[in-house]
């Protein structure tokens, strides 16, 4: 903030140094003087705790994740950007960790352990930034949120064309390190090496342009191409071909709010890689989801009562290549609830889902969920 | 994956060679922008102490020892840092345009978005604008978009009361 008032000093008084010699008093240059001391660091944090509740078998109370944001300024171009996470009390994990480097307004470099930028949750998981106890199926099955590996890139925005674009260099999901990790049930998901001793045998290319130029609408384009790692790139069946594209939207308009996400990935040699390791990976996965919500409470009011409903219908067999079809991994669910916003920043959610695969007359899931979540 | 490294390496030296566009530069160009004039001055649109200049940066337009307008110069909080910017007023008060000169982080960046920035220009002394109602939302730069629109009806409140003092 100093610094900012410094850069204020420096600018206003250039304009105005024209018209009249201005004098610094001692506490006045002190002022100056302190706010070259400037640290630059600054905390926050976010977390949820829920409450799961199935139809059959026993509940579950987790402290899902807790998370605390460190960043650090070195100077107006360079910043250090960290995530700290425990995950489920007991787990710790680095979430994100890089360097950011403003090489003018509209790019900056990036390297080191990044999200990759694939539909909306991937990149704003914050519990605060979207309804529902727990994140879409979508993106937990298909994107394997919170999808983060080692990387370098780009990343900016042309406010002329109202565009924000990303694109990085990353490491990819690991197929094998002795044992075949990936599998049909959760995709690339068994895979993410999140930046831990992690294995590179291929560069991986991952792409994403935002575009928010029409009012109170965000249209995201994901696209991420190259190969899973392997230790032995000689080894038949060790690494899938993989190729994912994503298509999301986010609208607000007054009281109501909406938001839809498609994402289809296509898969290569998933019949070498299922023969040698007896896996059932599908060699195409994808789906879609969409939500509405409308705040029941007057706009301008300091809270925010968000009633949603979504559908998701999501195949991890949405083809095979020389397996059967799996249809319990063909996932229609439905999720309504709300999300109760106490302030900005800070949220109660209640949610009840209904979790139906395509296999005949199969018995949908129920599942009551609650949670806590902050971001600051 | 060394030959990618290379490549972004090259990306970088070519881009390092477009500098950062100075704030003062930035507002001295929109100023003339929105005025159509290459010549102008600015002084303190009042009498201030230092510290309420500090935090109510004021600024008198004045071409041809005419006041044409004000210029407003601002600074209010994103996620983790702070942003700048400017709003210029023409003689009536009216907004003519509003331009974020420096964001410092990447998340809310949109803010910056031409036409997002469009809805407050034009309007008066006596709009108030609020979020989600006569103010677009952009999904993924709530705290920006929260902390730009509460800076701009400050500014106007602020020169609401000044022009009912008659200061200016």
């Amino acid at each position: 903030m100093k610094k900012i008032i410094t850069l204020f000093l420096t600018l206003t008084f250039a304009f105005i140094s024209a018209q009249e010699s201005q004098q610094l008093n001692s506490y006045q240059q002190q002022f100056l003087n302190l706010s070259k001391l400037e640290s630059g660091l600054t905390i926050g944090g976010y977390g949820e705790v829920t409450y799961n509740d199935y139809d059959s078998g026993p509940s579950e109370l987790d402290v899902q994740r807790l998370v605390m944001l460190f960043a650090y300024k070195f100077d107006d171009r360079v910043s250090f950007i960290t995530e700290v996470e425990y995950e489920h009390v007991k787990e710790v994990y680095i979430e994100q960790a890089w360097l950011n480097y403003a090489l003018n307004d509209n790019t900056n470099l990036r390297a080191g352990l990044l999200l990759v930028p694939m539909g909306i949750v991937n990149e704003y998981h914050e519990p605060t930034t979207f309804n529902g106890v727990e994140r879409p199926t979508l993106d937990n099955k298909i994107v394997p949120t919170t999808w983060r590996e080692i990387g370098m890139g780009i990343s900016g925005r042309f406010d002329n064309l109202n565009m924000r674009y990303q694109a990085y260099i990353m490491n990819g999901p690991l197929s094998y390190n002795g044992a075949h990790k990936l599998k049909g049930t959760n995709g690339l998901r068994s895979g993410r090496q999140k930046g831990a001793e992690s294995v590179g045998s291929d560069a991986n290319l991952a792409t994403r342009l935002d575009y928010y130029g029409i009012l109170g609408l965000r249209v995201g384009l994901s696209y991420y191409t190259g190969k899973t790692q392997t230790i032995d790139t000689s080894l038949t069946g060790s690494q899938v071909g993989l190729n994912m594209f994503g298509l999301d939207a986010r609208y607000v308009k007054n009281n109501f709010s909406a938001r839809y996400q498609y994402i289809n990935a296509n898969l290569s040699d998933t019949s070498q890689y299922n023969n040698a390791s007896g896996k059932d990976l599908g060699s195409q996965m994808g789906g879609y989801y969409i939500e509405a919500a409308y705040n029941v409470l007057p706009i301008g009011a300091r809270q925010r009562l968000d009633l949603f409903l979504r559908y998701e219908d999501l195949d991890q067999h949405k083809a095979v290549d020389g397996i059967e079809k799996n249809l319990a991994f063909h996932r229609k669910e439905w999720t309504f609830g709300a999300s109760y916003h106490l302030s900005r920043g800070s949220v109660f959610k209640i949610d009840y889902q209904s979790k139906g695969t395509a296999v005949n007359n199969s018995d949908a899931k129920g599942q009551f969920n609650m949670g806590v979540g902050i971001f600051f | 994956m060394k030959k990618a490294t290379f490549l972004i390496l090259v990306y970088l030296l070519i881009n390092s060679s477009f500098a950062f566009t100075q704030i003062n530069k930035k507002a001295d160009k929109e100023i003339k922008k929105v005025f159509s004039i290459d010549n102008y001055q600015l002084e303190r649109a009042i009498n201030q102490n230092f510290e309420d200049f500090l935090s109510k940066r004021l600024l008198s337009i004045i071409s041809n020892n005419q006041k044409i307008g004000y210029a407003y110069l601002g600074t209010a909080p994103s996620q983790t840092k702070y942003f700048d910017y400017i709003v210029i007023f023409d003689d009536n008060l009216t907004i003519q345009s509003i331009k974020i000169l420096v964001y410092r982080e990447d998340y809310g960046g949109e803010i910056g978005s031409k036409r997002w920035l469009s809805q407050f220009i034009g309007k008066g002394l006596i709009e108030r604008f609020k979020y989600r109602k006569n103010i677009a939302a952009i999904s993924g730069a709530t705290i920006s978009v929260n902390s730009i629109t509460d800076a701009v009806n400050d500014i106007l409140s602020y020169l609401t009361s000044l022009k009912t003092q008659g200061v200016i």
